[in-house]
């Protein structure tokens, strides 16, 4: 398979991941806003401030408003299309990189990704996440899983299916993780009750919230949520449940058998599965749950870069044998590989100055080719 | 009841003969257009458009910042071309590709043709798209046009004239199975009672033409389609090619050259690539040959096409026989390498070159069209009825600065097809872009893009400028 391709399609999976966990965490505060508002709560955006730091967007929202007015952040998030982060930014990114590959998927693949996007980016779409905000971020969710059965029931599983999958269960590790964090961005002290709600908003932004009451019953606390997020071996959403799928899926892509590593990308997936087989929710908390989380993010970011340097990037550089050029558009495509990756940093809170790096790339200017009607008129 | 007002005009029309009366072999369509009623009607045109949308069979409008995307209108009223019919333009076409073939052999090789005088060497010397550099290389089986997609319009009495050959990059033909895809989905019921030749085959057949021209004759030469990427027009036709094809679309990032040899780069090291169906202009094909600027290309390229380590899908420098002063002359041609009439006419044309062609230009520019030589999708173009003082003018100087770069011909009006607008039938000028391989033998795809001017009277019929189009039906008996 082309290197390209290869990274459109982990593209493509990453961004609708992205767009669908951005959904299930806005779908959950949606709910605990209205609950905050019967309540009687004053800002309706304190509830996208966990969002905004979750998803590492904090910068970028005060850059694009530095006077938030009320609906401003959860705009911000949905329909901005300035925001590179927001859902629509996402899907639309999605769509691209399918609309690039459109060769390499299924016809029904790329038309749930189409439909998708014509319908939230239209006039209905707005109107939609203004009317009944929970049926716009259902809609999201929907879609992104529907494009995972689609993708299930009809992509032969070959190459182009493990880069596929890669970027998803990449993309989802981090974002359990980040929503793990959630809570130690929240002060503390809070009264008991806010807490049950909080893990209860986490849990069922990752689908989690059934699973948890059945092993666990009503109780909540914060070792039995790590178990669940963090270490499950069997529930689809957790981080180590991820990254032995990205791992699975990096052995399936060279053919090297697993508990061994044929090249660097490998060597970080085994290291970092390894690390989450044989450590538990003891560890976590004896080096912080902040901490820890921050350095599963490091390690994520780590294994992407490697992904790229070991399947994408490599050839490039065999070619340097015997390709002088003045400007390389594969050096702009490296660029755009690390803008992707670094618009979402680890949640160290002095990173997020992406929109510097995310600035519109220079595209190549591709009007050369004959359109398609190249008769004349008469 | 649709039939009922439609109105004729003063030229060819496609569903009826001059009496009103319904062509025979239009019969079964106007039955169904008739007795369908309103609703059901809407509903399919609806779904059509819905299909299409959902399909993502759109192209990109230059010149719109945002670099929209838009469905390519289709209308439902398929036009119809009778089996004898379509025999005459079938040879002609066949005729009319092998000239130009042996032509472009000739001009890159002896140049007899012009040492015999039957065309000026300044016609071929002055033209854009020539390239001397490439005299006296050879290509695989001598073929230079693989894949051609000559424009035919119909005069008054209703024969078919050439108005372009387009022997570099031909697009338009992915619209073709995407329409009749559509119009079996939406209308099986007419479709299955019409006894239409199938376009299907048009595929495989592009693939066995690449295949024909692979240096190594293995079992499966590797062909790709190079595209300019994502962001150009045609980005639908290129991956939809190749993946009816089952080869890989690439970029030009993705080849590279080693030792005179062409490489894509894979998730799995290098693979050497054979034959290029290539979809971007020769100017842009290698930087340090062609243009320097280009992003497109691959650097090494053509030294390794002279090699013949690869080989290109339409060869370097065929747009000399695009060029619609070379047009003038491909008549001439024909009964030059053939010593034949030509099958299939073509427009009469003016070259500003010519002092007296000139004269009659200059002083005839209400009555004509003029066209720049080199330009394609309908720009650069004077419509003479239509015009105003002001581009009259324009174009007076234009032409009086550089001869070269104009030609001029009659208006020529179209021939008119029954196209639906706002729920009525209106006549509407049509064209047909046929197509045809030249693989180890030539094949013309059976019917062809068929494009209509939308708007009432327009005799533009480019995408780009307001253009829609119909499946094209060619009947087997």
């Amino acid at each position: 398979m082309l290197s390209r391709v290869a990274d459109h399609l982990y593209w493509m999976s990453r961004y609708i991941e992205r767009a669908e966990n951005l959904a299930r965490l806005m779908q959950v505060s949606v709910e605990l806003l209205l609950d905050g508002a019967a309540l009687g709560a004053q800002n309706p955006d304190q509830y996208w401030a966990p969002v905004l730091s979750a998803t590492a967007m904090e910068g970028a929202f005060r850059l694009l408003y530095p006077n938030p007015q009320p609906g401003d952040s959860s705009f911000f998030l949905t329909l901005d299309t300035r925001n590179p982060d927001s859902i629509i930014s996402c899907v639309q990114e999605a769509r691209e990189n399918a609309r690039t590959v459109r060769d390499q998927i299924s016809d029904e693949m790329w038309t749930e990704l189409n439909e998708l996007y014509l319908q939230i980016s239209s006039q209905n779409g707005a109107a939609l996440l203004n009317n009944s905000p929970q049926v716009f971020f259902e809609r999201i969710i929907q879609s992104s899983l529907q494009f995972d059965g689609i993708t299930s029931a009809t992509l032969p599983r070959s190459e182009g299916w493990n880069f596929l999958q890669l970027g998803r269960f990449l993309e989802r590790a981090d974002k359990t993780s980040r929503f793990v964090d959630i809570k130690t961005q929240t002060p503390e002290g809070l009264d008991p009750t806010a807490e049950v709600l909080q893990w209860g908003t986490i849990l069922r932004a990752c689908s989690a919230h059934a699973p948890y009451r059945k092993s666990n019953g009503t109780e909540v606390s914060l070792e039995r949520v790590l178990d669940l997020l963090v270490f499950s071996t069997d529930f689809p959403r957790s981080v180590r449940f991820s990254v032995r799928m990205v791992d699975e899926m990096l052995h399936n892509i060279s053919g090297h058998p697993t508990g061994q590593y044929s090249n660097e990308c490998e060597k970080l997936a085994g290291a970092l599965l390894a690390q989450l087989n044989f450590s538990g929710t003891t560890d976590v908390l004896s080096k912080g749950v902040h901490a820890y989380i921050d350095e599963l993010q490091v390690s994520l970011n780590n294994l992407g870069q490697a992904i790229f340097e070991t399947y994408v990037k490599l050839p490039q550089q065999v070619s340097g044998i015997s390709r002088p050029l003045v400007f390389d558009p594969f050096e702009f495509h490296l660029q755009k590989q690390q803008q992707q990756q670094q618009q979402q940093p680890p949640i160290t809170p002095t990173r997020l100055g992406f929109l510097e790096h995310h600035s519109t790339p220079p595209r190549a200017s591709h009007v050369h080719s004959a359109p398609l009607s190249v008769a004349g008129g008469i | 009841m649709l039939l009922n007002s439609y109105q004729t005009a003063d030229l060819f029309d496609e569903l009826m003969d001059p009496h009103g009366k319904v062509r025979p072999y239009y019969e079964t369509v106007a039955n169904f257009f008739q007795d369908i009623p309103a609703e059901e009607l809407d509903q399919k045109v609806k779904s059509l458009e819905l299909l299409f949308l959902k399909q993502g069979v759109t192209f990109t409008v230059y010149g719109d910042k945002q670099g929209t995307e838009r469905v390519f209108p289709f209308d439902p009223i398929p036009r119809v071309i009778p089996a004898q019919e379509w025999e005459v333009v079938e040879a002609g076409l066949v005729q009319r590709i092998t000239a130009l073939n042996l032509f472009l052999y000739d001009i890159y090789h002896e140049q007899k043709i012009l040492k015999d005088g039957v065309i000026p060497a300044e016609v071929i010397h002055g033209a854009a798209h020539f390239r001397p550099e490439f005299v006296g290389t050879s290509v695989p089986r001598d073929t230079y046009i693989h894949v051609c997609g000559t424009d035919l319009i119909r005069d008054r009495d209703g024969s078919y004239l050439v108005l372009e050959d387009n022997g570099r990059c031909p697009s338009g033909v992915s619209y073709v199975l995407e329409n009749r895809a559509a119009m079996k989905r939406v209308m099986p019921q007419l479709f299955g009672r019409a006894g239409v030749r199938s376009v299907d085959t048009y595929p495989a057949d592009l693939l066995s033409t690449l295949r024909f021209i692979a240096p190594r004759q293995t079992a499966h030469p590797n062909c790709v389609l190079l595209t300019p990427g994502v962001f150009n027009s045609a980005y639908f036709e290129h991956s939809f090619l190749a993946r009816e094809m089952g080869i890989e679309i690439v970029e030009g990032r993705d080849l590279l050259v080693l030792d005179g040899f062409v490489y894509m780069r894979t998730t799995r090291g290098l693979q050497q690539v054979d034959v290029i169906y290539r979809r971007i202009d020769d100017d842009f094909l290698d930087p340090t040959v062609f243009r320097k600027d280009s992003m497109l290309g691959v650097s090494g390229l053509v030294d390794a096409v002279r090699r013949g380590n690869v080989v290109l899908a339409n060869a370097i420098g065929t747009g000399v026989a695009d060029d619609k002063v070379t047009y003038a002359y491909v008549p001439d041609m024909i009964d030059y390498y053939l010593g034949q009439e030509p099958i299939l006419k073509q427009v009469p044309t003016y070259l500003a070159w010519r002092a007296d062609d000139k004269k009659y230009i200059l002083e005839h520019l209400p009555e004509l069209v003029v066209k720049a030589a080199n330009e394609s999708g309908g720009y650069g173009m004077l419509i003479g009825p239509r015009a105003s003082k002001e581009e009259i003018a324009e174009f007076r100087a234009k032409i009086e600065a550089s001869p070269r770069n104009y030609i001029a011909q009659p208006v020529v009006y179209f021939s008119q097809h029954p196209t639906l607008v706002d729920g009525a039938l209106e006549g509407r000028h049509v064209d047909l872009r046929p197509f045809i391989l030249c693989g180890e033998t030539i094949k013309v795809l059976p019917g062809g893009l068929t494009r209509v001017a939308l708007k009432r009277g327009s005799l533009v019929v480019n995408s780009s400028q307001g253009g829609g189009s119909k499946d094209t039906w060619v009947l087997a008996s």
